[in-house]
């Protein structure tokens, strides 16, 4: 590619990112720390932690976060291993669905567990039934243990993530590293302990970072359950009187801080040593028939983490179904009427009409952003192209409540992008969040498909006469097609998915996306829970055919869309 | 067929100066051979002519007209990658047809000039195979057709071999040299194989840490060495150091560790006095082996190993006062020395060993 065609690319790229991930962020950080009066104050963080209740926000957050990606990642190194060892029927296809979870909306799985554990729930209803709970004193699950009730519905929603890093990790160490290790007399536990843990312990981490921030800062789930002792909420909450109030701009700060600094901690302390492309397999690894009590173990281990991660969506299937579930284990009587009612809905086409929308010109600047970046980085030599790669990869570890936060306040009357929300529409800002929060995916399958596609190919086309655009047009998009359509579905499912930004972005009803009408729907009366399942069931159908169809064209290469 | 001028030429990659102030003439219509080790700066000057790189300073001229800046796509050339760059997602056809289709020839000519360039590389009737599908000869078959099929102002073959095996890369040697002369193409070959550029090459240029350590045809880079670099890499020598003692006629006296040696100066332009310090460059198929000193060049020592490989004999000779065993290689073997440990003549003609610069 020409100097000048790569500098342009460079140049517009960073001038996205000044303005659309730097600023709102700087944008945020300045209000937290600017009295009306324009003098610099401390006081509004110091604030926060001398009020209880944030406080408490910020403990509940934590442990959140780390709960959850404990437990995430407990669930998913025995299956990467069993996955890694040894050869079971239905591996393949084990391996597609225990990623399923990973599509399906935890706030939306969170309604189906509220069927379960509520306190007119499955579970009641079952003891009380057995005759082991007093029919007039039913147990409150999700009020005793709330936290317990997210942390799980996190857990079973993020493990995926830790799933792919792990396998990815596993499959690019070199086998023979492992069988140096059984030369020398080391097997079993003592082998996992000392040699494959440490050289998959950067893949643990990559993963573990993402389910981290991603759950320290879940404003879905907690939501749903009606938790308001979390920073997420507690910043959502503050959105509403938001003008003169610096307490939600002072929570988004410190949320920042904190995510940087556990990203910080975690890669100091588990980073150290990078032994990540130390290894190219140099044997080929063999997998190992496991006899038949493995075998079953592995089908069983892998059939129960789906069968429970879906368990919650399948609550939200039937509640979809229901005409009346209150106090009974299945619903009494079952109906269609609720997929009609949402159809029919005024919320319900608009909000497909406007995610399908949004999303898709998402996903289309993602592709435009992303092939450009990824272009720049892995096929030009220009100084600080290291930069722009890092650039598009930290929205990753920025929190999407604080990025949505502070397009609304950049955006807001008065401020340099008010123009984005055009009398109200918020069609622009939204394009732009979601097409930000999503760009690493994008970036991260295109740079896969550069790296893995030799530059000559593009040379030899120049050599026959064919300019560097065309070259890459007719050469090497065609030939890393599988990459950006993956990278691609993946950005779309997940813009189509995306809560902090709808929630906070979209203001007025004929301009919801689907998760925000979902939300809308659920704290509405009557029947609001079962249309909303049943819209929330409409969009899981229509995401599980987009994210295998990614995974049936990207393979094993998955695990490497979700690295930092 | 266009002939190359190269002036002035400067790369640098950071602080690697991978081409260095380099020089060179390459006439229409010939087959031209950059020789050298790793890293030497061979492909990069290939690719500085195909404009992948653009030098930092000198200028690259075709017939005359200076292409230094015009980018890859403008130049005309047909290159042949190591790897071959075939592109996966089109068939034969379509790989070979692609350089025409972008100079758009018209759809009925494309096709005949596509199937001619598939004949000429006896690949007829292959044109609907996949990529995958051939084996690395046939694969080094399409790239040459590719780069041919356009006709090319030059030929560019950066080690085009080096991915085939023996046998099949002894075939293909004759093969492009015989296209090349049939097209009267000028033609710029990379290689590290010095077989390769001798048993080829029209001429050769030997590159040292992007400098052209000498330039000539095959028999002059044998035969006679500029440089000790250039008879260690062009061939297998014995290099042995030493200071001149007398010149007398076209002979140069030298006392080497391994006694007084007579040689003579290859080199037009090189006239070294008495006293100054030489190297020695006595190729083993020069040297001979018997129980018994020879009457010129005399080199005694112990006989440490032999191999006999047939059409060769390999005989290694330890010396005193001299660290590097001396190399001997006899051709048409009789009978093959044996005797190892036992005490040996190695000798050689005095027009056999050259005198090199020391250094």
């Amino acid at each position: 590619m020409s100097r000048p065609l790569a500098l342009a690319i460079y140049a517009l790229t960073a001038a996205f990112f000044a303005c659309f991930f730097v600023y709102p962020i700087w944008h945020t950080v300045r209000e937290a720390f600017v009295t009306p009066e324009g003098g610099v104050t401390f006081a509004y963080v110091e604030e926060l932690f001398r009020n209880p209740i944030y406080l408490e926000g910020f403990a509940n957050s934590f442990w959140m976060g780390l709960f959850s990606t404990v437990l995430a990642i407990l669930i998913a190194l025995p299956l990467a291993l069993a996955n890694h060892a040894w050869k079971f029927p239905g591996r393949e296809l084990l391996n597609a669905l225990v990623l399923v979870p990973l599509i399906l909306p935890p706030f939306v799985g969170a309604l189906g567990i509220r069927q379960f554990l509520g306190q007119a729930g499955v579970l009641n209803t079952f003891l009380i039934e057995l005759g082991l709970m007093d029919a007039a004193a039913p147990f409150d699950w999700l009020g005793e243990g709330r936290l317990v009730g997210i942390v799980l519905m996190i857990a079973l929603h993020l493990y995926p993530i830790a799933y792919l890093n792990l396998t990815a990790a596993l499959a690019n160490l070199d086998p023979a590293l492992e069988e140096a290790a059984e030369n020398l007399g080391c097997h079993g536990f003592r082998r996992f302990v000392r040699v494959t843990l440490p050289l998959i312990t950067p893949g643990l981490f990559a993963g573990g970072t993402i389910i981290f921030i991603w759950a320290f800062t879940e404003l879905g789930v907690p939501l749903v359950f009606d938790f308001d002792r979390v920073t997420s909420v507690q910043i959502f909450e503050g959105i509403k009187d938001l003008s003169g109030n610096p307490f939600p701009y002072a929570l988004v700060v410190v949320m920042l801080v904190a995510t940087t600094l556990f990203y910080l901690a975690g890669k100091w302390f588990f980073g150290r040593d990078s032994f990540a492309g130390s290894g190219r397999a140099s044997t080929g690894r063999h997998l190992r028939p496991a006899s038949p009590g493995r075998a079953a173990l592995c089908v069983g281990m892998f059939a129960f983490v789906t069968a429970l991660a879906v368990l919650p969506h399948l609550g939200v299937v039937l509640l979809s179904l229901s005409n009346d579930w209150y106090g009974t284990i299945l619903p009494t009587s079952l109906t269609g009427q609720h997929y009609l009612d949402a159809l029919g809905h005024p919320l319900t086409l608009s909000s497909i009409g406007n995610s399908l929308k949004y999303a898709a010109l998402a996903t289309g600047l993602d592709l435009l952003l992303g092939i450009g970046i990824a272009y720049v980085v892995v096929r030009t030599k220009l100084p600080g192209r290291e930069l722009l790669d890092a650039m598009a990869m930290l929205p990753l570890a920025v929190p999407g409540l604080v990025l949505a936060f502070g397009y609304l306040a950049m955006t807001r009357e008065g401020q340099p992008f008010a123009f984005l929300v055009h009398s109200g529409d918020p069609l622009l800002i939204l394009v732009i969040a979601y097409g930000v929060r999503r760009l690493p995916y994008v970036v991260r399958s295109a740079a896969a498909g550069f790296q893995q596609t030799s530059v000559s190919l593009e040379e030899a086309a120049q050599n026959l006469g064919c300019p560097p655009l065309k070259a890459l047009r007719r050469i090497t998009l065609p030939l890393i097609s599988a990459n950006l359509i993956a990278g691609g579905l993946l950005a779309f499912s997940f813009a189509m998915l995306e809560v902090s930004d709808s929630l906070i972005l979209a203001e007025q009803q004929q301009h919801y996306p689907i998760t925000k009408a979902i939300y809308a729907l659920v704290t509405s009366l009557g029947t609001g829970p079962n249309l909303a399942s049943a819209l929330g069931v409409w969009a899981m159908a229509f995401l599980t055919v987009t994210i295998v169809g990614a995974g049936l064209i990207l393979g094993k290469k998955l695990g490497a869309l979700f690295r930092v | 067929m266009v002939s190359l001028s190269i002036r002035g030429l400067v790369k640098r990659f950071g602080d690697l100066v991978a081409l260095d102030r380099l020089d060179l003439d390459i006439a229409g219509g010939e087959l031209f051979f950059l020789l050298g080790p790793s890293g030497c700066g061979k492909t990069t000057l290939l690719r500085a002519i195909a404009g992948f790189h653009f030098p930092d300073e000198g200028s690259i001229r075709f017939d005359g007209e200076d292409v230094t800046r015009v980018p890859p796509h403008k130049r005309d050339t047909g290159m042949m990658f190591q790897s071959y760059a075939l592109w996966p997602h089109l068939n034969v056809f379509r790989n070979v047809a692609f350089g025409l289709e972008e100079r758009r020839v018209p759809k009925a000519e494309l096709r005949a000039r596509v199937e001619e360039a598939l004949a000429m590389v006896r690949m007829e009737g292959l044109g609907t195979r996949k990529i995958h599908q051939l084996s690395g000869g046939q694969q080094q078959r399409v790239a040459l057709a590719r780069a041919l099929v356009v006709r090319p102002r030059c030929l560019l073959l950066d080690e085009p071999l080096s991915n085939l095996d023996a046998k099949l890369r002894i075939e293909m040697r004759g093969e492009i040299r015989r296209i090349c002369k049939d097209f009267g193409l000028t033609a710029v070959y990379v290689t590290h194989d010095q077989k390769e550029a001798l048993s080829m090459a029209d001429r050769m240029a030997v590159l040292d840490a992007g400098r052209l350590a000498q330039v000539g045809t095959p028999e002059e880079l044998y035969r006679r060495p500029a440089s000790a670099f250039v008879a260690g890499f062009v061939g297998e020598t014995n290099l042995v150091p030493g200071v001149l003692v007398a010149v007398s006629g076209e002979d140069h006296l030298v006392s080497t560790p391994l006694g007084e040696l007579a040689g003579r100066v290859v080199a037009p332009d090189w006239k070294p006095a008495p006293g100054e310090s030489v190297l020695l460059s006595i190729r083993p198929e020069c040297l001979s082996l018997s129980p018994t000193p020879p009457e010129q060049n005399a080199i005694a020592g112990t006989l440490e190993e032999s191999v006999y490989l047939g059409e060769i004999a390999q005989y290694t000779l330890r010396t005193e006062g001299h660290d590097k065993p001396i190399h001997i290689a006899e051709l048409n073997p009789r009978r093959v020395l044996r005797d190892t440990g036992a005490v040996f003549y190695a000798g050689a003609k005095a027009e056999d060993v050259v005198v090199l610069p020391a250094g």
